[in-house]
């Protein structure tokens, strides 16, 4: 199924868009300006759980500039839909603390800053619950977990095959809320023309932005135009329309005049998604020699009152090791918090974290090398759905990143290493994440002058999209990258899936390579004679995708960390960081390091700085802007390394890709805290590593 | 007419207009580097009457030094304190490189932070360490207020209305000076906690400084007392007295639990950083 | 207010300029400038680093009033002919992911090989420091600077 060539795929091939990008003059979403523009600064809710009895609109409509203030009080209705998070202003209730009550509009940013400030919102506050706790009274088995996995499998007599296991892990781990945070904060200018809106939006998916909206308004979806050529990072937190689109959007049709509105930092730790916080007990049986006989997963997750996202966070549990006693499930609380959404690969981070993490305290009981144990475990097949896997090159990844970190001497003890006031630890862990394609549509247009136009409504966040679709169209017009020109981030251009689970490439480059043999077919019947036009060939993948074989796709990788921790402070660097992964074929080198490493950095954030706290007393997060929520700086990061093996599976699609955006973060958190327990001896089950845990 | 509307910004060219205009509104917000008022102005936490902007005075963004003590201007950025001053007050200068990022160092200065009078300041404990004053004036005349006694409460200073910080007077030590402070990123850190100390060899006497762990930033009084008697000024540091010396600095300390650290934690690591900052000082001391 | 002040090479006047207005939010919705980007409002992030006065600074920590008078140079007035050697080098080694930081770490990286033509690893990440980077990890970015160093010792 592998069809295209290797000539500028394979290749690294400079980021086409990066020219615009260095020299400032790329726009992002906030950066356009129709005429007669207006601003809108929306309105968070002051409580946690309760009812807005009422809004001071007249108050501020005094003010100057002030063109409007909308709220449920005077808001005009939308199209009921299943998205209650999208149903804004369409009722009185308040679901969480920061949620968007109201907005106001003014002829300037000031003015209708300064109004939002000073609007006056009487609530009927009711208590709130925002804690999560395993044993809370609300839990509930959700119907499915996202995407559409089951959400519990079960398979022999796990708890039998614990009970008599000789080796027994029986450990909780937690992981706490985390929150997306791209560079570029969500933003979106709106401008109606009659029954026809575009919206240029900050957004991984357009086409997905489009479907979404347009019911909301009453308008057919061909009636909605979403143009996101850049996009400055969105980590899944840009995966569909918040509600600030819909806001803006009603905003504008209501003012009717094009209204800009950007969601500050501060905001988005209510408005955009967040990573649920988990806790997962995970238990192990296994022989003395390590191989395991049963394994547990549960996992404990929160949602808001009015949507449930159910993250699938055992999923990764149900494809890594052979046992034939196993469980997974998932339990869910709808609290008074923010719908938590998709953050850089949603299950698989926060679930690797603890699977890897009980893998190494198993190595420990068994007394086995923590590599030697996920070799011994390695199954056959998929071991829950039997399916055979299309390819899985984990045990390479494991003996090739053991070799080039110098594993192979290891001492097991736990702190017993030192260096200066260091104590030095080094630790392992896999990663995994499935393999999804989705259908698209693509179109390939030949010119007389001998170059061709690609377009497919596919997103650019900053993964280097833009750049491998054109060395994938090259390859299959038998052309050069410099005379293909890939035009994507628009809704008018053919549909496409978003830019997310990692499908991206897989996705839009299958529907880009159909359209691309389409057109080297039909020039190839002309023998090369073109009419004046041009000559457009077009491709649609579902069916194609609907028929694939059925089969376990995922890929796989191993981490390798080197962490110092200081014994007096606790403070605790990682030195040295090497992901080896098999993914599939690569094609581009340059891009596809920087995504691997750009995970593997936000893996060791989350493994030492990222957490979102919730305060209990007012409901909402503590720590929400950028010098309290910690991501990695350019300090932190010493020597990190990713490399990749040869992987060549027939069974993905033409390009032979597995998507590589989100693998990078899984198990890096998990590789630290067991090389944090290889320094010092203490295990740290709960995320971030912060200082005063270890010097508890 | 809205409040927002009606923000003035002053940007008086002398120091003498700079006073006037404070007098004429108390509420104007002095602005130096910028980078906590603008935070607030940005974040909408706050609307003063009027920016009183002072960057165009030239004295404040001078230093002198006079009679063993560096008069160093509110508007000095901390990047030039890093340059120009690293070898008379080499405790400030060691803090400064710790605030922020370079961009921060370019614009943030002394006597804005002392006018904002954050917990967390990284300049403080050096100041507290060193034995600074704070030099305020105002129509009614100037005001010379030890450090230690300028902060009030959590952005509370002993400033009075109509008052605006000219100068901080810092003593040059000739001792060596320390500062460490404990983050949990690399750079751009918040402290968790931090600590300076201050060698005055002429007085046989140690300075301290404390930030980030009790409402304000504060000297440790008992700890300097116990080094003043202890300490053998000729020979080695006793490792028992660099032991009780970080206990007693800890002990000091009031520091509550947050998003960066529980209160166990800092005092804990305030007497590492005592135990730490104090040896490094004697073996500099020792060496010279 | 009125604010004049120089900006990348050329004098403009701004009318109607809020007092308690940054000078980031003046040059991106008066001037036509977004080049630099606003992305945390408090100067944690460093995406808004332009010079003021020959020094990197945030803008967004800048009130509009101060760059009265001033000399501002953002990324979109780096080069008069052409590309920076340090645009160039990011090109090349692959620096650039979203974009988003792109703009504030060319003019925080271009300060540094002005005052250290040479510079270790150690000090590219303390110059760095300042300019968070969601994507790439920053080793790429490291990879830029180091390239243009080399490049422009070498002409």
């Amino acid at each position: 199924m592998t069809t295209v060539d290797m000539r500028y795929t394979g290749s690294a091939l400079d980021r086409v868009e990066g020219l615009e990008k260095v020299t400032g003059r790329a726009r992002y979403a906030f950066e356009n300006f129709p005429a007669d523009l207006v601003y809108a600064v929306p309105v968070q809710a002051a409580i946690a759980r309760g009812e807005i009895r009422a809004v001071d609109v007249d108050a501020v409509l005094e003010h100057p500039g002030v063109i409007a203030a909308i709220w449920y009080g005077n808001a005009p209705r939308l199209v009921p839909s299943d998205n209650a998070d999208l149903a804004v202003f369409q009722s009185r209730r308040v679901a969480y603390r920061g949620q968007y009550i109201a907005v106001v509009v003014a002829e300037t940013y000031e003015e209708a800053k300064e109004a939002a400030r000073l609007l006056r919102v009487e609530y009927a506050a009711e208590d709130h619950d925002v804690r999560l706790r395993a044993d809370h009274p609300n839990m509930y088995r959700p119907e499915k977990v996202n995407p559409n996995y089951p959400t519990d499998t079960e398979h022999g007599d796990p708890d039998t095959a614990l009970t008599v296991a000789p080796v027994l892990v029986d450990a909780t781990y937690s992981t706490p809320a985390e929150h997306n945070n791209p560079m570029e904060p969500h933003a979106t200018v709106a401008e109606w023309d009659g029954d026809a809106l575009t919206l240029y939006d900050s957004t991984q998916g357009a086409s997905g932005v489009r479907d979404t909206v347009a019911p909301l308004f009453g308008v057919p979806p061909a009636n909605v135009r979403v143009i996101s050529p850049h996009v400055g990072g969105g980590f899944g937190s840009k995966g569909g329309p918040s509600p600030y689109v819909i806001i803006a959007a009603l905003a504008a049709r209501h003012v009717g005049r094009p209204v800009k509105l950007a969601v500050t930092r501060q905001q988005m730790f209510a408005v955009t998604g967040y990573r649920t916080p988990t806790i997962q007990r995970v238990r192990l049986g296994a022989n003395a020699d390590g191989r395991l006989t049963a394994i547990v997963h549960d996992a404990f997750e929160q949602s808001s009152t009015i949507t449930e996202f159910a993250e699938q966070t055992t999923t990764p549990t149900r494809i890594m090791y052979a046992a034939p006693h196993r469980r997974t499930t998932h339990r869910l609380v709808r609290l008074d918090v923010p719908t938590p959404s998709w953050m850089r690969a949603p299950g698989e981070c926060p679930g690797m974290f603890a699977l890897e993490s009980a893998m190494d305290e198993l190595a420990i009981a068994c007394q086995i090398d923590p590599v030697e144990l996920r070799i011994r475990n390695e199954p056959d097949a998929d071991p829950e759905s039997g399916l055979p896997f299309s390819s899985r090159n984990l045990v390479a990844c494991l003996r090739e990143g053991a070799r080039r970190f110098g594993w192979a001497d290891r001492d097991p003890a736990p702190g017993v290493r030192r260096r200066d006031r260091l104590l030095i630890g080094t630790g392992v862990a896999a990663s995994t994440y499935p393999v999804y394609r989705r259908p698209s549509q693509a179109t390939a247009q030949a010119h007389r002058d001998g170059r061709f136009t690609v377009r497919i409504a596919a997103a650019d966040i900053g993964t280097g999209a833009r750049t491998v679709l054109t060395q994938i169209a090259a390859d299959t017009l038998r052309t050069s990258p410099d005379q293909v020109l890939v035009e994507i981030g628009d809704s008018a251009l053919p549909a496409a899936s978003l830019a997310g689970g990692s499908m991206g490439t897989a996705s839009w480059g299958t529907a880009v390579v159909r359209a691309c043999e389409a057109l080297v077919e039909g020039l190839d019947r002309r023998d090369g004679d073109l009419p004046a036009a041009g000559m457009e060939s077009s491709a649609d993948t579902t069916e194609e995708i609907g028929a694939q074989r059925r089969l376990s796709r995922h890929a796989f990788g191993a981490q390798f960390a080197e962490v110092g921790v200081d014994t007096d402070t606790g403070e605790t660097r990682v030195l040295r960081l090497l992901g080896v992964f098999a993914a599939g074929r690569i094609i581009n080198p340059k891009t596809a390091r920087s995504q691997f490493i750009g995970g593997m950095t936000m893996g060791l954030s989350m493994a030492l700085f990222e957490e979102s706290i919730m305060d209990l007393e007012f409901g909402d997060y503590l720590n929400r802007d950028l010098a309290q929520y910690h991501v990695a700086a350019c300090a932190d990061v010493r020597d990190i390394e990713a490399l990749w093996v040869e992987e060549d599976d027939p069974h993905l699609n033409p390009m032979g890709t597995k998507g590589i955006g989100e693998i990078g973060i899984v198990g890096t958190a998990a590789a630290v805290a067991n090389a944090v327990h290889h320094a010092t001896g203490v295990r740290i089950r709960d995320l971030p590593i912060r200082l005063d845990k270890l010097m508890r | 007419m809205s409040k927002a509307m009606s923000m003035d910004f002053l940007r008086p060219m002398t120091w003498a207009e700079a006073l006037a205009a404070k007098a004429a509104d108390p509420e104007a917000r002095p602005i130096l580097g910028g980078t906590d008022v603008m935070v607030e102005l940005n974040f909408d936490r706050s609307r003063p009457s009027a920016l009183l902007d002072l960057t165009a005075i030239p004295e404040l963004a001078e230093w002198e030094l006079r009679d063993g003590v560096v008069r160093l201007g509110a508007g000095v950025p901390y990047s030039r304190i890093i340059t120009e001053l690293g070898d008379l007050l080499p405790g400030l200068a060691i803090a400064s490189r710790t605030v922020g990022s370079p961009q921060i160092r370019n614009r943030a200065t002394v006597g804005g932070n002392l006018g904002s009078a954050s917990p967390a300041g990284d300049a403080h404990p050096a100041l507290l360490a060193a034995g600074a004053e704070v030099e305020v004036e105002s129509v009614r005349g100037v005001r010379i207020i030890a450090v230690d006694e300028f902060f009030l409460g959590p952005k509370r200073s002993a400033l009075q209305p109509g008052e605006l910080i000219r100068a901080i007077g810092i003593p040059v030590t000739g001792g060596p000076q320390q500062f460490s402070k404990i983050g949990t990123r690399n750079a751009m850190v918040i402290a968790v906690c931090s600590f300076g100390i201050a060698l005055h060899p002429a007085q046989r006497r140690v300075g301290t400084g404390i930030g980030s762990a009790a409402p304000t930033p504060l000297r440790a009084h008992a700890a300097e007392e116990f080094l003043g008697a202890e300490l053998d000024w000729d020979g080695p540091l006793d490792r028992a007295v660099a032991n009780r010396f970080g206990e007693l600095v800890a002990a000091a300390a009031s520091p509550i639990d947050d998003v960066r650290g529980t209160a166990a934690y800092r005092r804990h690591a305030l007497s590492v950083l005592a135990r730490r900052t104090l040896t490094w000082s004697w073996e500099e001391y020792r060496c010279v | 207010m009125r604010v004049t002040f120089t900006v990348n090479g050329s004098q403009q006047t701004v009318d109607d300029v809020w007092e308690g207005e940054s000078l980031l939010y003046v040059l991106r919705e008066r001037c036509g400038l977004p080049g630099s980007k606003n992305a945390c409002e408090q100067g944690e992030c460093g995406s808004c680093t332009v010079y003021l006065d020959g020094s990197p600074v945030c803008a967004c920590l800048v009130a509009a009033g101060q760059a009265e008078g001033r000399t501002v140079r953002t990324v979109e007035g780096l080069s008069d002919t052409g590309l920076d050697p340090v645009q160039e080098a990011f090109l090349d080694a692959g620096a650039v992911q979203c974009g988003f930081c792109t703009p504030g770490l060319i003019v925080q990286a271009h300060d540094l090989l002005e005052r250290v033509p040479d510079p270790e690893d150690a000090e590219i990440r303390e110059a760095l420091a300042g300019n968070l980077c969601r994507c790439t990890g920053y080793e790429k970015i490291l990879d830029a600077v180091r390239l243009a160093a080399a490049r422009r010792t070498a002409k």
